[in-house]
């Protein structure tokens, strides 16, 4: 056992906070020790594979594994700083601080000169009956297993929570290839932000409010959820309860700060259930009751991980001025007005109300509502539609607008406005944008309409694919031919489809028809995709030959499923519009009957 | 829009019988021929229709005619290169009155004289035979094991895939609009989408047969009825046969599938080119059916459809050359047995146009001046 007494900082915990504070005190030239317990640093944002809100100086727009990896490397560069992953902080004592290295099971005694804890949260659970079968997670696991190791935990999900983190993890399981049934939220109106919210929902996800999991079905596995409503006063009520098929049931309804190690060293620890539940008291400067222990990010209040990076910066800074007399005020007075500014917003107003029981000073600031852009003066135009009606601290569609025609303003929680005389059609914002808000429109001169979507799926259709257009809710509005898909290097593509200018502003998604070759087409008749394409080049360039052919909606639904997906592969395949292909023949009767039915039907027909 | 102007060999009508006229005039060597299909292979008749094989016939040389095709059914995938689903199941023909028993004596007699493998038998030896059916009121049974069944949309395919790959070009969503003349000879068709010069044109239109030889200003007596048909849901294999009745008037077979098809003939439809399937069918079906096939009370119909026969005035083909037009050949008039013969016709136009006469199999029976004299109407269709 050997210890190190010239030890500076200890930093437990390399998530955004840890890793921001260690960078701020290793650039001041202290030493720096960041211990983790996972097998890499980045904590949650590993995980984040979405664009990240806020201002583009603390990397708003850029995906979160990114962040990770951007605020790694610089941590590395520095030779007076170390981390080390798979070690853990046991304990605080007034003697010493062990590290126990996981994988050696050995541990090494610590005498920092200062600490920062950035431990992070843990998440909530929920007591339903049956939450102890296989397939029942929290969203942290079910973002470890899908984003950091590339393992989908189940094909079919049931989402309990809509705060941030249940409607973005969704969204990612949707991406990876699961299918989400729907989101349960207990409370009467969703919890995270709108644009999160928009997302899932035009991806056809139904959020159910005022909604609980009363049980989970299975003997073995997870094969199924009970679902009951509830009334005013959150009880299930009887008879509402609905029954859902699905093999995954993903939690997340919250977080709660991981105070164990504050509390166990002797900071004071206060209840403040607008930061999750018990929180470390600490000022401005992130310092707790203890002088030398500072906090920073969700264990200091659950919050997200951009003012997580910010507190981190903060305690840093203040770290470097306990040992050695000076930092850069003006830096650090930046970092507090930056985090203030953020704060002031409407979607803040918890965070506001926790941190000033906590004796913090945060006020609301004005912002500005949706001022009406002049949209349709400008017709015939490509132009930036944005569908950002919540203020959110956010604004990364202003500063990368190249010409300044979107503003958002002085308090970054304001709504942008666009000035659309300045607007070149760049279409920069809507990818930037990360909430996926903002959409690019033009009317075309022959009635229709062409509509760019932010679209972060694979397979990426092609030009003159056929794929559906969706609605807001996700519904089938109509089918749409490809003009166009402008490729991204944040991987946010626009994908550009024609659609009739009457249902042009209904149009905000699209579902693209999987290509896979294995897929099935024809359900009843177990047609795939392959099948149907080898058919097309063997000549059969007519839907009814290659019904004939293949048995293509000869099975009990008539082709109710098969047939539009089908003329949509024989469109792409042999290149003329669906429109212009014949859609084939409709027989009766439009759903299986049985002879008995019609036989003995009641009416008499010899009657004329 | 047509790629050439000119083939040696036109044939109007993309079911069955045309692409089997083409296919064996590429085998024929003869593969400059194009079929015009006016809307996509098998959308007429043949594709609507119950897709039996049946070598059981009245008149001598039609047995033989069909003993020919079963032939080229039975080798058919080696020969044309595709699964069509070919089944020998047989055919079991239901006798209920002594008139009918008389028939299928005297027919069965002939038959075998033909060698044909088929078999009278008695109510008991059918009961225990098919236990499926309700035998109430069965006096006797006509069953030749060698008949069957194929698909119709396969067939065609497989005809059409396989002329193609001999050089023969099949042109779907085009029609014939106008058959020109010059001194009594075809000289070319006017097409919707132009004209095609030509040395022989084969009249294979089905249900428009008629329409087709009027364009040529050739009078041919054929006119076509509606027939109703229906499909069940898929369910396992239980019959093997084809099982028909002329007393109950219906037909009935299960595909490879598992689904049944039956159908019956409606002595009121009038002549003309409706194929709206109607409700009067479907009620009276679904009535009947579960008398003689009970298991079927609780299955359920799936599609239901119409296509027309091509009636002849004795229910048999016509298959010929026009007198007045030499390069104008017909083979038409099916009455609703065309896709078992395609085969065999198939051959014998094929080799009359190449060979200047049918080689395989003797079809002057099938003339159209067989009707200036007497004729017998065949009566064992459905």
């Amino acid at each position: 056992m050997r210890s190190l007494n010239n030890l500076d900082l200890l930093v437990v915990g390399g998530g955004p906070a840890g890793l921001s504070g260690a960078l701020e005190a290793a650039r001041s030239g202290l030493s720096v020790l960041l211990v983790d317990e996972a097998v890499s640093t980045g904590g949650q944002l590993i995980k984040q594979t979405h664009k990240f809100f806020g201002n583009e100086g603390f990397f708003a727009s850029v995906r979160g594994y990114e962040i990770a990896d951007r605020l790694n490397e610089e941590l590395n560069s520095f030779e007076n700083a170390r981390i080390l992953t798979e070690h853990s902080v046991i304990a605080i004592y007034p003697d010493g601080v062990p590290v126990v290295d996981m994988k050696r099971d050995t541990t090494e005694v610590l005498m920092p000169k200062k600490i920062l804890l950035a431990s992070g949260a843990s998440e909530k659970f929920l007591q339903f009956e049956n939450n102890d079968l296989p397939g029942v997670y929290g969203a942290g696991a079910v973002q470890t297993l899908m984003n950091q190791f590339g393992i989908l935990p189940g094909t079919n999900v049931l989402m309990i929570g809509s705060g941030n983190i249940g409607l973005i993890v969704s969204y990612q399981l949707m991406q990876a290839g699961a299918e989400v049934k729907a989101i349960i939220e207990a409370s009467d109106k969703i919890g995270g932000y709108q644009v999160h919210a928009d997302k899932v929902k035009r991806l056809g996800i139904p959020v159910n409010l005022r909604h609980t999991i009363s049980r989970a079905i299975g003997k073995d596995s997870v094969k199924g959820a009970v679902v009951s409503e509830l009334d005013e006063r959150w009880r299930p009520i009887p008879g509402t309860e609905r029954e859902f098929v699905v093999d995954t049931i993903c939690i997340a309804v919250g977080l709660s700060p991981s105070i164990e190690l504050a509390a166990q060293a002797g900071c004071v620890i206060e209840y403040i259930q607008e930061l999750g539940g018990y929180v470390p008291l600490r000022n401005d400067d992130m310092r707790t009751s203890i002088p030398d222990l500072f906090v920073a990010g969700d264990v200091s209040g659950i919050e997200e991980a951009t003012t997580a990076m910010i507190e981190g910066r903060i305690a840093g800074l203040t770290i470097v001025e306990d040992l050695t007399g000076r930092c850069d005020q003006e830096r650090l007075n930046y970092l507090k007005e930056t985090l203030r500014k953020f704060r002031s917003g409407p979607s803040s107003s918890k965070t506001r109300s926790g941190i000033r029981k906590l004796g913090g000073k945060v006020e609301e600031a004005s912002f500005s509502e949706r001022i009406e852009c002049d949209f349709d003066s400008y017709k015939g135009k490509l132009r930036p539609i944005i569908e950002c009606f919540e203020p959110i601290p956010c604004n990364p569609c202003e500063t990368s607008c190249p010409v300044g025609a979107i503003r958002v303003g002085e308090n970054i929680n304001s709504i942008p406005t666009i000035d659309y005389s300045r607007c070149t059609g760049c279409s920069i914002c809507a990818t930037k944008c990360p909430g996926l808000a903002i959409f690019m429109f033009r009317e075309n001169k022959d009635g229709t309409s062409s509509i760019g979507i932010p679209y972060e799926f694979l397979p990426l259709p092609v030009k003159g694919q056929y794929v559906s257009a969706l609605g807001r809710n996700g519904e089938v509005i109509c089918t749409a031919e490809v003009e166009r898909v402008a490729r991204s290097p944040n991987k946010t593509n626009l994908v550009y489809i024609i659609v009739p200018s009457e249902v042009a502003q209904g149009v905000r998604n699209i579902f693209v028809p999987s290509q896979e070759a294995e897929t099935i087409v024809c359900r009843c008749e177990e047609v795939t995709v392959d099948q149907i394409r080898k058919a097309i080049k063997d000549g059969y360039k007519d839907f009814e030959e290659l019904r004939r052919y293949l048995r293509i909606s000869m099975g009990p639904c008539g082709g109710r499923t098969c047939r539009l997906n089908t003329l949509m592969i024989l469109s792409r395949e042999t290149g003329v519009p669906v429109e212009e292909l014949a859609p084939g023949i409709f027989r009766p009767p439009s759903m299986p009957v049985s002879f008995k039915a019609i036989a003995e039907t009641g009416v008499d027909d010899s009657e004329e | 829009m047509i790629v050439k102007s000119r083939y040696k060999v036109v044939v109007i009508g993309g079911g069955v019988i045309g692409t089997a006229v083409a296919f064996y005039l590429a085998k024929n060597g003869v593969s400059d021929v194009v079929v015009l299909e006016k809307d996509y292979l098998s959308s007429g008749s043949t594709g609507r229709c119950g897709g039996g094989i049946r070598q059981q016939w009245s008149e001598r040389m039609n047995v033989r005619l069909a003993m020919r095709s079963v032939e080229h059914f039975k080798r058919f995938e080696s020969e044309v290169g595709f699964d069509i689903e070919y089944f020998q199941g047989g055919y079991l023909l239901l006798a209920y009155t002594e008139e009918e028993v008389l028939l299928f004596e005297r027919n069965t007699k002939m038959q075998q004289e033909e060698n044909l493998d088929v078999e009278l038998l008695s109510k008991n030896e059918a009961s225990s035979k098919f236990s499926f059916i309700d035998m109430s009121g069965v006096r006797a049974a006509a069953y030749c094991s060698s008949d069957g069944h194929a698909n119709p949309h396969l067939t065609t395919f497989a005809y059409a895939r396989a002329a193609e790959r001999m050089g023969v070009e099949i042109l779907t969503h085009t029609s014939a609009e106008n058959i020109i003349t010059e001194d009594g000879r075809i000289v070319a068709v006017q097409t919707s989408k132009g004209k095609i010069e030509t040395e022989v044109v084969v009249n294979a239109a089905g249900g428009y047969s008629h329409e087709v030889g009027a364009m040529a200003g050739v009078e041919l007596p054929t006119e076509s009825y509606r027939h109703q048909i229906f499909v069940t849901e898929p369910l396992e294999h239980i019959m093997d046969p084809l099982v028909i009745s002329f007393e109950n008037n219906f037909y009935i077979r299960q595909t490879k599938a598992g689904n049944f098809i039956m159908g019956q003939g409606d002595k009121d439809e009038l002549p003309g080119h409706n194929v709206t399937p109607t409700w009067k069918f479907l009620r009276e079906m679904t009535e009947k059916m579960p008398k003689f096939f009970p298991f079927l009370r609780d299955v359920r119909v799936l599609r239901h459809w119409a296509g027309l026969y091509n009636m002849s005035p004795d229910a048999q083909p016509i298959i010929d050359r026009a007198v007045d037009i030499d390069n104008f050949y017909y083979a038409i008039g099916f009455s609703g047995h065309g896709f078992m013969l395609a085969p065999a016709v198939g051959e014998a136009v094929a080799e009359w146009i190449v060979h200047g006469e049918p080689r395989s199999v003797d079809i002057s029976n099938l003339s159209l001046n067989r009707f200036q004299e007497g004729f017998t109407i065949e009566k064992n269709v459905v």
